[in-house]
């Protein structure tokens, strides 16, 4: 057996245990993935005691959008239902702009988006293309695949259900719209983000969102539980607080 | 604290920029243009989900006792600032500053700021 021979054997007995293992030759993060480890969170949006943040910016929210008149008749039909609205989680896109820590599972042939209110996004980085059209339907966190580039995770997304029927402050954005997000460690505690989003039905233009992620300091793991305990029920057209159950 | 949000947050404001947002319900609810400080005991702290609550018993010099039901935030992200399902317990002194209903109602409201009797504020980040 001459070297050359050996070499081509070598290679194919790694790359069928390479592929037995669950590796596979995607790119230059196929078998070391980028360490995003920990858990990340929306700039300036850390929740306080309330709740609520103390500053940061909610950019997926639509105020700057460029929305098309269709668009701007979705926008004021949804701020008239908002009084008295509840959501079960962010959804997306606003997960990805949330006071909601959330990690980034990387491995080579999927990255999961997974935040503390159970939002689940599977990023395909296999080399997969987004299924055909009839094998689509719309859901809350949509249909994604991605690629990396480097070290920039470039993920596509799609089918993705009106946002606002999910969450009553998402922009309400149809069906129809596609979510371009490309994704970079740019220091040990900085994840920046660009999203472009398109949709021929609610936006006249693209709608371009520079996002940063910093780190969630106070967790050491991510826990989930249930609404087990929601004292909040309408009156009168508002929320009020009710008594606990004991 | 909220100080950003209760300057920007009226009900006309609520309705075209939602900034006060948490993954559970409209914060419209709450009058972000008001805060009331009380004083009390703790009865009971629920460490839960989609909100934790402090069920606080008032007693004013001049009135009969009244237990608020204070709203704050889930608790992961309580965690994530550094509170533990034991940092309050029944019995402690606590004086609070809440935000209260927008309807008026009183013995509820949204927690925002807390201090123990020795003036420690809970909450600060890790």
């Amino acid at each position: 057996m001459n070297t050359r021979r050996s070499n081509v054997l070598l290679a194919l007995a790694c790359a069928t245990f390479a592929s037995l293992l669950g590796g596979t030759p995607l790119g230059a993060h196929a078998q070391s993935p980028p360490d995003w480890r920990g858990y990340w969170i929306g700039e300036g949006l850390t929740a306080e005691i309330s709740g609520f943040p103390a500053g940061g910016d909610y950019k997926l929210l639509g105020q700057t959008a460029p929305w098309s008149e269709e668009g701007r008749k979705r926008v004021e039909a949804t701020r008239a239902r908002q009084m008295d609205q509840k959501a079960n989680g962010w959804g997306f896109p606003l997960m990805m702009n949330s006071a909601a820590p959330m990690q980034f599972l990387i491995t080579p042939r999927e990255t999961l988006i997974i935040n503390i209110y159970r939002d689940v996004r599977h990023v395909h980085t296999d080399g997969r293309s987004l299924p055909p059209e009839e094998d689509r339907w719309p859901t809350t966190w949509g249909e994604s695949v991605g690629r990396w580039e480097g070290d920039t995770l470039i993920i596509e997304t799609v089918s993705v259900r009106n946002p606002n029927r999910y969450f009553f402050s998402s922009p309400p954005l149809s069906e129809e719209a596609r979510y371009v997000e490309r994704l970079r460690m740019t220091g040990p505690d900085r994840i920046e983000s660009v999203m472009t989003i398109t949709d021929p039905v609610a936006l006249s233009a693209p709608w371009v969102v520079d996002l940063v992620y910093e780190r969630a300091m106070g967790l050491d793991r991510m826990m989930h539980d249930d609404y087990d305990n929601d004292r909040s029920e309408v009156e009168d057209g508002l929320f009020t607080i009710v008594p606990p159950k004991e | 604290m909220i100080a950003k949000t209760l300057r920007v947050l009226s009900l006309s404001s609520l309705l075209v920029l939602p900034l006060g947002l948490h993954a559970h319900h409209s914060p419209a609810m709450f009058d972000f243009s008001k805060q009331v400080t009380l004083t009390g005991t703790v009865r009971l702290f629920q460490w839960t989900n989609p909100h934790s609550y402090i069920q606080l018993v008032v007693k004013p010099a001049d009135g009969a006792e009244q237990e608020w039901s204070l709203e704050m935030g889930a608790n992961a992200y309580l965690y994530n600032l550094g509170w533990r399902p034991s940092t309050v317990k029944a019995g402690d002194t606590l004086t609070v500053t809440v935000v209260p209903l927008r309807s008026g109602k009183p013995g509820a409201g949204l927690l925002v700021e807390a201090k123990t009797a020795d003036g420690k504020t809970l909450g600060a980040n890790p």
